[in-house]
């Protein structure tokens, strides 16, 4: 019954337009009435600790530092490597994006962010070379995707807080799997091209990759900085998203010179209230994770899958199947905040490691953000290439295809996560 | 009265802002330390949680007021004007609700927590509870406001709609906008050469 | 004791330690006594491992009366009620026995008698021993050896400035976050009693074990006044029973788990180095500026009757 109270309220507020913040309180506050322990308290202490967290400052770092690599120009330096190195291969334009995705995703945590400054910069040009435009368009936003899973990603650190599973591993579990998407949507591109006559751009001579490599350079050595950083421990997950917030500062300030001091305090601004929407909705789902701790949701939902137990590998085919469905119509953060303090100890009594899951987790909810109906990186891809929605989801599908396959065969061979995650964290 | 609203929201942004350059200044800050003089700063970690808390609860008044919190509008965009309007108004009148006892919490945990010392730099942890208040009285006004002009039909059709379902819409929006400067520009050159070019 | 008098009500207990631990230990033989006494009908249920939040926020909720007990150091007191902090201090305790008459005696009583005008109820002093310094650097011998070495501490004045004093580099930071800050190296060590390195498997990524003795961990068993005064005079009654009853139990359990816990600890790879009498004292020596920094900022007669009372039962 409390699980019905919970969920039922969530989805009642959240069909009237209600902003999801407000409908975690709603429902949080019809649970404290259902449990008869009403309390104006309960609501304030817990919305306001809900933002008190040290691991949670990672998310404006991170904000900030995407931030000023789009308006730094950052992100341009590394479509010019990608370009300069994969550029001339069949269909080569494909892989460019591809390889700028995973390099992109290596310095931000925000899959829109990548596809945006990805669809602006290589659709026109991807179009030009006689790619079609839907498939093209449905190629970048897939490619989004990956910048969640690959170190640094809000995802990780939200479902890190809220799971209780260290930030510092997850990351460093997400880098292969990550890398595994991206060879599986290189794959997708190549039985899609096989057969394309495309004239791909002229190679590169070797003093023009050069170039492009010593451009880039500044902002490809910050990847390894986060990654080096994290591993031999030099810095916490915060740490390492304020040194990436500074180290980019100082680049597009100092050495690119495309952000100017008079543009800081926008973006200081911007970065700030994208933070603030997030984090609302962080500090509003404590409110009702407090109520279910100590009601007996969770024990019920651990009951109701008891059944599945004893095959972990059901239980996650179970789990993501679910969170495909949730994810097609939810963004990712409010998935993550909601299904999180429900799925973690069903998870955890079925034996399963809390950072595989959260690996599969995040994935999953990642390509959500290419599912309709709302798939947010969809959306930005069609506002930015200007293709229409119908046209962008039959050019989707068959990276989105290759994602699911992809996510399966992590579901069905877990060492494809854990033995990396095992090297890079051991 | 007007000046006056908008001021205190510039207040906000400003405010919002240089709580963020501080806590990077902080962390930072912690980790130079560490490295380089194998020292660090004590009160680091605890007044940038404060101001990260400060941060979330200002900025999302910022957000209220320009309806820019997450939610899900597949189903409202789907109905009529007048339904729209009777979901806003529900939606509106549970908000408030939430907000007084948002308030009403915060406001008693405040007094709770006046004498409290926090641990490491001795603040008052009222401070901390504060926001609430602050938070609750102003995003209040904002839904009162907001409930009034859509209990008199005073809101456009566009703004029957108060959520937005991507946290980075508004980036998105400013990108277009972009975009569609720069297709304006090109457009422009484009036209400027053509009647540039003498040859056929 | 009359039915009528007890209601059935549930009690939510929260506290920062694992479950099997010598705290966790406590509240099961606490809720036992409660059942049997109030025939089922109040009930405890524990919320471990900061399930309900830090210390800081379990107290607030205690405060407001939306949670109803809560364990935790006199660390996470001193914001509320200063004179707390005087046992924190250093290198203060050179026995259990000692630290247990003095939270037990007249001292104790007077802390406990601060608690209500700020809507706590105290009742009863557990324990969870000496505290000690683990890290993967080397073994602490003496004074000296503490030099460089980044140590995990709680966020307090007392033990920042302590540590300091030995020449250590104190690096507040949350107990949730400890584990990995140390597999992954960001700090050198960390001090907690035997059963929280145990039990939070620090062995796992400490190599050293220093046994410095350096400060007594009692754990204060709270109660939200505010429930306290909705209770019946026989409810009260069950609980302060309950509390007196499992203090003994909960006591043995601490001692015979910190010693199993030691021998668990070395089986499991810890190297452990027992600190000479002179060098502790010379520790003592080093951290004395700390010690009377933070006497001078109470009552002096408050202080007198704590160094009394610790002369007193440190024979
Ligand atoms: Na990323
Ligand atoms: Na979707």
């Amino acid at each position: 019954m409390t699980i019905i109270i919970f969920v039922g309220s969530l989805l009642c507020t959240m069909a009237i337009g209600m902003p999801i913040a407000y409908a975690l309180l709603i429902s949080g506050i019809a649970l404290m009435v259902y449990m008869d322990m009403f309390d104006a308290q309960i609501v304030a202490q817990n919305i306001i600790n809900g933002a008190d967290s040290f691991p949670l400052l990672a998310v404006p770092f991170f904000m900030l530092a995407g931030e000023i690599m789009n308006t730094g120009g950052l992100s341009k330096r590394i479509v010019d490597v990608a370009l300069a190195l994969v550029g001339h291969v069949k269909g080569g334009l494909g892989y460019v994006a591809i390889l700028a995705a995973c390099i992109l995703s290596a310095l931000s945590g925000s899959a829109v962010a990548d596809a945006a400054a990805l669809s602006a910069l290589l659709v026109p040009m991807m179009v030009q070379a006689g790619h079609s435009k839907p498939l093209s368009g449905g190629l970048i936003a897939a490619s989004g995707v990956i910048g969640p899973v690959i170190p640094p990603s809000i995802g990780f650190v939200i479902f890190g807080v809220v799971g209780g599973v260290s930030i510092t591993k997850l990351f460093l579990a997400g880098l292969v799997p990550g890398i595994l998407i991206g060879l599986g949507l290189a794959f997708a591109w190549w039985w899609e091209v096989r057969k394309e006559t495309i004239v791909s751009p002229p190679k590169k001579s070797g003093r023009e990759v050069l170039r492009a490599l010593r451009e880039g350079v500044w902002a490809l050595v910050l990847p390894f900085i986060i990654i080096f950083g994290l591993k031999f421990g030099v810095f916490t997950p915060t740490e390492a998203a304020v040194v990436a917030a500074v180290y980019s500062l100082f680049v597009a300030l100092f050495v690119y010179r495309e952000l100017k001091l008079s543009e800081l305090f926008a973006v200081f601004v911007t970065s700030a209230k994208t933070t603030a929407v997030v984090m609302l909705l962080v500090a509003a789902a404590l409110v009702s994770a407090w109520l279910i701790t100590v009601s007996e949701i969770a024990t019920a939902v651990v009951d109701l899958l008891e059944p599945l137990h004893d095959s972990p590998t059901m239980l996650l085919i179970a789990i993501m199947v679910l969170v495909v469905i949730v994810g097609t119509a939810m963004d990712m953060t409010p998935t993550i905040l909601i299904l999180t303090p429900i799925l973690m100890p069903v998870v955890k009594a079925a034996g399963i490691d809390p950072v595989y899951f959260g690996v599969l987790f995040i994935v999953n909810n990642s390509i959500g953000l290419i599912t309709p109906p709302v798939g947010t990186v969809l959306n930005v891809v069609a506002g930015v290439s200007k293709i229409s929605m119908e046209d962008l989801m039959k050019g989707v599908w068959p990276f989105l295809l290759a994602q699911l396959v992809v996510l399966f065969l992590m579901v069905m061979f877990p060492q494809l996560v854990m033995w990396p995650a095992k090297w890079l964290g051991g | 009265m007007h000046t006056i609203v908008e001021g205190y929201f510039k207040l906000l942004k400003v405010l919002i802002a240089l709580f963020l350059a501080i806590m990077v200044v902080l962390v930072f800050g912690n980790v130079v330390l560490r490295y380089g003089f194998n020292s660090g700063i004590t009160v680091s970690e605890e007044v940038s949680r404060w101001l990260f808390v400060w941060l979330t609860f200002l900025g999302a008044i910022i957000a209220l007021r320009e309806h820019g919190h997450l939610g899900v509008d597949m189903l409202v965009r789907r109905l009529p004007n007048v339904g729209k309007r009777a979901c806003l108004i529900v939606s509106q009148l549970l908000m408030l609700y939430a907000t007084w006892l948002l308030l009403q919490g915060s406001w008693q945990q405040t007094l709770i927590n006046w004498d409290v010392a926090a641990p490491a730099s001795g603040l008052s942890t009222g401070w901390f509870y504060g926001v609430g208040i602050v938070f609750g009285i102003s995003s209040g006004l904002i839904l009162l406001a907001d409930l009034y002009r859509a209990v008199t039909g005073k809101l456009s059709d566009e703004e029957l709609v108060m959520v937005k379902e991507s946290e980075e819409q508004e980036e998105l929006e400013a990108l277009q906008h972009e975009l569609a400067e720069r297709d304006r520009r090109e457009a422009r050159l484009a036209s400027s050469a053509t009647h540039g070019e003498t040859r056929p | 004791a009359n039915a009528q008098d007890i209601q059935e009500r549930t009690i939510r207990w929260g506290h920062l330690n694992d479950p099997g631990n010598p705290i966790s230990q406590g509240v099961a033989k606490f809720a036992e006594i409660v059942a049997a006494k109030s025939g089922d009908k109040l009930k405890i249920r524990e919320f471990p491992s900061s399930q309900l939040g830090n210390e800081m926020q379990q107290q607030a909720a205690l405060r407001g009366g939306t949670q109803e007990m809560f364990t935790g150091a006199p660390t996470s007191l001193v914001g509320t009620v200063k004179d707390f902090g005087l046992l924190d201090l250093p290198f203060t305790f050179s026995s259990g026995e000692q630290a247990r008459a003095l939270v037990d005696g007249p001292f104790g009583k007077l802390l406990f008698s601060k608690l209500p005008e700020k809507g706590l109820v105290g009742l009863a002093y557990w324990d969870l021993g000496f505290r000690n310094v683990t890290n993967s650097k080397h073994p602490i011998a003496k004074v000296d050896d503490f030099g460089g070495l980044k140590l995990r501490v709680i966020a307090n004045p007392v033990y920042i400035d302590t540590f300091k004093a030995l020449g250590a580099n104190p690096v507040p930071m949350n107990f949730a976050e400890v584990y990995t800050a140390l597999e992954q190296k960001a700090v050198d060590g960390q001090e907690n009693p035997f059963a929280i390195v145990l039990s939070a498997k620090l062995f796992e990524v400490q190599k050293y074990l220093s046994i410095t003795n350096h400060t007594y961990t009692t754990n204060i068993v709270l109660m939200s006044k505010k429930f306290w005064d909705k209770l019946s005079p026989t409810e009260q009654k069950i609980l302060q029973q309950a509390a007196a009853e499992s203090l003994e139990y909960q006591r043995q359990f601490s001692r015979s788990y910190s010693e199993k816990a030691l021998e668990q600890l070395k089986t499991n790879g810890m190297q452990v180095n027992e600190v000479s009498q002179p060098e502790r004292e010379r520790m003592q020596k080093e951290t004395r500026s700390v010690t009377e920094k933070i006497l001078a900022q109470y009552d002096p007669e408050l202080v007198k009757s704590f160094q009394n009372e610790l002369e007193q039962f440190g024979k």
